[in-house]
């Protein structure tokens, strides 16, 4: 009962998320990988209302099959209840006919499961894919980490030549995606030194850290309230993210 | 033999609740634990980690990584700012990561200081590690609060940290902002680390939406504050044992050897358990708020009713009241019981079947008061604050 429900709740949010999306056409970045999501996420947010952006980010957790429609919708979870679901369901129809929708969303792609990249490409179509990070987190639905890649190989063989990925490149797998894709590149890191946006220096004190960054030769520094060093690639991937203009 | 635990002493809240199980219909008011169950998003959440089979593994020692993220979150959500990866230790409930903290900022015959009155199994903390607690009475005509003098007054060489509940438990009373900072002044002033147990945070009274302010959103003073929460009391999730503390990347790094040695790493299927509450539960914490509220002002109405025998001062937090005991002209036996609140708390419980706290468990400071859990259900409160009532009445006390 518990998996039919499922079955047909994960298509019907699929299809109501594709009308919806097809009807107020945002412009979508979607933030993949196995770490620091969430905090690219926030960061890529945070400077896109800084440029005063109309924006819809998706709640932490909200990035998988039933989450995502979820997030885009603007709907809140049932989780495991029936009952839970009955106003999730009205309200994700009546997202259809919202005048008010942002401009732009920044989404978590969650991949925990295969074959999860290729249903959350079914539903939308970003204009940019961050690559944070791929490590051993949430390999454990996979035969191993060889197969968890293989979600990012797809996503880099699929996404159109007018696309952008932002690649993590101090992951040497990252960067051989590169080398499968159509799509323009750009690159971040901090011990790559051919990364385009790279985290020079990094220095802490009482009010968090001061952040170096440097681009096509030029070094700037950022003062963040936050300590530790995925604040400073969550930086980085947003500034590489911010200068793309879509 | 057993050099290290002759002091030690089992908690008088466990003593009431044993004695308490001699009387088949007693009402305990005793046990600091919530009256609900721990709601269904994290029990689900727990059932999804059992069947992707991902509990029955060590975590690493600071815990799942994702939880630890959620709790970074959180945190800079209340204005604290701290690394889920060296910062934020994953703990088996506040005690444990208790027990390693002053395992790792002391040496044999170091002293904390620590208010009374307060939790009570502090000072067994402080005893095992070899340390000797050194209490400082507050201030109950002022709202239970800090004198600073006496704080100042109780610093010695052997000094090693203050150690404060806030909110506190017994009082349920919170420290204000500017007494938390003057605290903090003191603390750099003689090199102290500061504790601070914050386990009752999440509740508020009367109901508001401002936050209780914690030392350790000051982000100068990371190095010195070690700050604890559990998942016991917000989430009623006491059972499931899981916390966690953060401090600076400097002192986690030493304390993180502790409770590896301790416990290798919090339950995983508890962490997972703190992750559904993370990410699901915050709605039931403001329903358990709401309600705690509720009963808050029906305690207070029935201590109204008594108050020729009862003083106390406004819980602004947790789920206790901690009343005075005014009239102590009282013939109640156990005369083998030197304190006061002891007697007290084996009269009522031998004459009406409620269990209350002894206040002298909290500390000397607490002598003449009883602590009373009015988190239990509803029916059980007014059943057992009626029938003190009416036993207080027939006693001609009130």
């Amino acid at each position: 009962m518990k998996f039919f429900f499922k079955i047909i709740l994960k298509y019907y949010l699929k299809y109501i998320t594709k009308t919806v999306l097809f009807l107020h056409q945002p412009k979508i970045v979607a933030v993949c990988g196995s770490i620091n999501k969430t905090f690219v996420r926030d960061e890529i947010v945070r400077n896109f209302k800084k440029e005063k952006k109309s924006i819809r980010a998706n709640p932490k957790n909200f990035n998988t099959e039933i989450g995502l429609p979820l997030a885009i919708l603007n709907v809140s979870s049932g989780y495991n209840s029936y009952r839970g679901w009955i106003s999730p369901i009205i309200e994700a129809l009546k997202a259809v006919f919202q005048k008010k929708f942002p401009k732009y969303l920044v989404l978590e792609f969650g991949i925990s499961q295969k074959g999860d990249m290729k249903y959350l490409l079914s539903i939308v179509s970003p204009k940019i894919f961050v690559i944070t990070d791929i490590t051993q987190r949430y390999v454990e639905s996979f035969s191993g980490m060889d197969e968890l890649f293989e979600e990012y190989e797809y996503l880099a063989e699929k996404i159109s030549k007018n696309d952008w990925l932002v690649l993590n490149y101090d992951n040497i797998k990252i960067r051989e995606l590169a080398k499968r894709t159509l799509a323009k590149v750009v690159s971040f890191g901090e011990q790559n030194f051919s990364s385009e946006w790279r985290i020079a220096k990094i220095e802490k004190n009482p009010q968090g850290q001061k952040v170096s960054i440097s681009y096509q030769g030029k070094e700037k520094k950022y003062q963040l309230n936050r300590f530790g060093k995925h604040h400073a690639f969550a930086l980085v991937a947003s500034l590489a993210v911010k200068n793309i203009r879509i | 033999m057993f050099d290290r635990t002759k002091n030690l002493r089992l908690s008088v809240i466990k003593q009431m609740e044993i004695m308490a199980t001699q009387f088949p219909d007693t009402i305990s008011l005793a046990q600091g634990v919530p009256g609900f169950d721990t709601p269904e998003c994290i029990k689900r959440r727990v059932e999804k980690a059992l069947q992707e089979k991902v509990v029955a593994k060590y975590s690493l020692s600071p815990g799942i990584p994702e939880l630890r993220e959620l709790i970074e979150i959180k945190l800079a959500r209340d204005n604290m700012f701290y690394d889920w990866e060296k910062e934020i230790i994953v703990t088996a409930g506040s005690i444990e990561g208790i027990t390693a903290t002053i395992l790792t900022i002391t040496n044999p015959g170091d002293e904390i200081i620590v208010p009374d009155p307060t939790y009570t199994s502090y000072r067994e903390v402080i005893l095992l590690s070899g340390c000797q607690p050194v209490f400082v009475s507050l201030n109950e005509q002022k709202g239970w609060a800090f004198e600073l003098k006496k704080f100042e007054e109780a610093i010695t060489s052997r000094t090693k940290a203050i150690f404060y509940c806030n909110p506190n438990n017994p009082t349920g009373t919170t420290y204000s902002r500017e007494q938390l900072l003057s605290l903090a002044e003191l603390a750099r002033k003689h090199n102290l680390f500061l504790l601070s147990d914050e386990v009752y945070k999440d509740f508020i009274f009367p109901l508001r939406s401002e936050r209780i302010f914690s030392l350790a959103e000051i982000p100068e003073l990371r190095k010195r504050v070690i700050r604890f929460f559990s998942f016991s009391k917000s989430y009623a999730m006491t059972g499931w044992r899981v916390g966690y503390l953060h401090s600076d990347e400097s002192v986690i790094r030493e304390i993180i050897k502790v409770h590896d040695s301790l416990v290798t790493c919090a339950p995983v299927i508890s962490q997972y358990a703190a992750m559904g509450a993370l990410e699901m539960a915050q709605k039931e914490v403001i329903n358990f708020n709401k309600e705690y509220a509720e009963k808050r002002d029906f305690v207070y109405q029935k201590f109204d009713e008594m108050k020729n025998f009862f003083s106390y001062i406004k819980p602004q937090s947790a789920y206790y009241i901690f009343p005075k005991i005014i009239k102590k002209e009282i013939s109640m036996g156990f005369p083998e019981e030197k304190s006061f609140s002891w007697r007290f708390s084996k009269w009522i419980l031998e004459e009406t079947h409620v269990a209350v706290v002894p206040g002298i468990a909290f500390g000397e400071n607490g002598e003449d008061h009883i602590r009373i859990n009015f988190g239990r259900n509803q029916k059980g409160l007014e059943e057992a604050l009626k029938r003190i009532k009416k036993f207080l009445q027939k006693q001609k006390l009130v």
